[in-house]
């Protein structure tokens, strides 16, 4: 059979195979219209709105992403002027780069970060082997005493003050080696 | 005279011609800016536009339903929730061109699930098609029907995806746009499967 021939029978199809609808059904769905009629919710509406320009999930990650780190720092009681966005921004376009990979280059520029905000961080990535697993890059001392090492694997673990003392002595002494 | 006389005939039947031309065009103009006038009301949260909206697709809704093949109470239902969703989404609403489309996707949606929360329930279509004056006595008219009722066998029995874009574009008599947005793919993707479909309605219809 020709298309034409299938294109007007499909037409005439629908044309004839009705049927009637039950006539209260219009009626019931209007008694149930909602008093206030949403317009826009910000919310799934948003990600509604993403999916629907086909943005790919990517960029839609990437989007919200940002979006959280301005509402941080817009509200999250951190100066502008201190650099903070411009910081996170950085390090966003780092990792987009490709620099995602390399762990030391991140963890300076953490380091660079905690450092502008007065945390209590000390940088040992100039002195020791990065090759070297077990050696700190970088240690912060976090408000319950406790300290938080970044490996160059791009692992962090929190130790104790004895800890500390022991992994920074071996680590002294593989240099002097 | 005959010459005169057929002159005449030819002449009346341009201008008949072109008479109907300029009212279909009036006509969807007339339409068009409706439909925008629809969408913009509805999008300032207007009730009664809801409600006209209501009476203008509650019955292509509901012929929606039963075309994919659920049976009357179900149909009744998902066209129930298909215009609950879209109180709930008017905001994704753009304009009256795609009024249409808008409303179908949701529609579309609202089956999908349906169908995804149950998988093995049977396809139950429309079950008789309306012969207008047909005369037992024809048999041209006769194996017309019966070709169309093959038809409508081998629609229903097309894969989901394929004869949810049979429905659409040919059945529900929307545009390739219209049926693209209602279906949530893009326009090759649809086109293809229209493709598909044919195809296989060809091979099928004796």
């Amino acid at each position: 059979m020709k298309e034409e021939q299938i294109n007007e029978l499909l037409n005439e199809l629908g044309r004839r195979a009705i049927e009637p609808v039950r006539p209260g059904l219009g009626e019931e769905i209007k008694q149930r219209i909602p008093h206030r009629l949403s317009r826009h919710k910000i919310g799934w509406d948003t990600v509604n709105i993403i999916i629907d320009l086909r943005l790919s999930k990517s960029v839609a990650a990437a989007a919200i992403i940002i979006t959280m780190i301005l509402l941080l720092n817009l509200f999250g009681g951190r100066d502008l002027t201190s650099g903070g966005i411009v910081k996170d921004g950085m390090l966003l376009i780092n990792y987009w780069r490709g620099a995602g990979e390399d762990h030391v280059l991140i963890a300076r520029s953490k380091y660079e970060h905690l450092l502008d905000r007065g945390e209590n961080v000390i940088w040992y990535g100039d002195s020791i082997d990065v090759k070297d697993a077990n050696s700190a890059l970088m240690q912060r001392k976090l408000p319950d005493g406790k300290y938080e090492l970044t490996f160059p694997d791009g692992h962090e673990k929190q130790v104790d003050s004895e800890q500390l003392v022991k992994l920074l002595t071996r680590m002294l002494e593989k240099r002097t080696k | 005279m005959k010459k005169k006389a057929k002159l005449a005939e030819q002449k009346a039947d341009l201008t008949y011609l072109k008479n109907t031309r300029r009212n279909t065009d009036s006509d969807k103009e007339y339409l068009s800016q409706r439909r925008d006038s629809l969408a913009v009301r509805l999008r300032t949260g207007n009730r009664e536009a809801a409600a006209e909206l209501v009476d203008e697709y509650y019955q292509q809704i509901y012929l929606f339903m039963r075309r994919l093949g659920h049976d009357r109470q179900v149909s009744e239902d998902l066209t129930q929730e298909c215009f609950f969703n879209a109180w709930h989404h008017i905001g994704q609403l753009k304009d009256g061109k795609a009024l249409n489309g808008w409303i179908y996707r949701i529609a579309s949606n609202v089956s999908r699930l349906h169908w995804r929360k149950h998988k093995h329930k049977e396809v139950i279509g429309i079950e008789g098609i309306e012969m207008p004056n047909s005369g037992k006595g024809e048999p041209e008219k006769m194996e017309h029907n019966e070709q169309l009722a093959n038809l409508k066998d081998v629609v229903e029995r097309l894969p989901q995806k394929l004869r949810e874009t049979i429905i659409l574009h040919y059945i529900q008599q929307l545009t390739i746009a219209e049926a693209t947005e209602a279906a949530g793919i893009n326009q090759g993707t649809f086109k293809s499967r229209l493709n598909r479909a044919l195809k296989i309605l060809r091979k099928n219809i004796k």
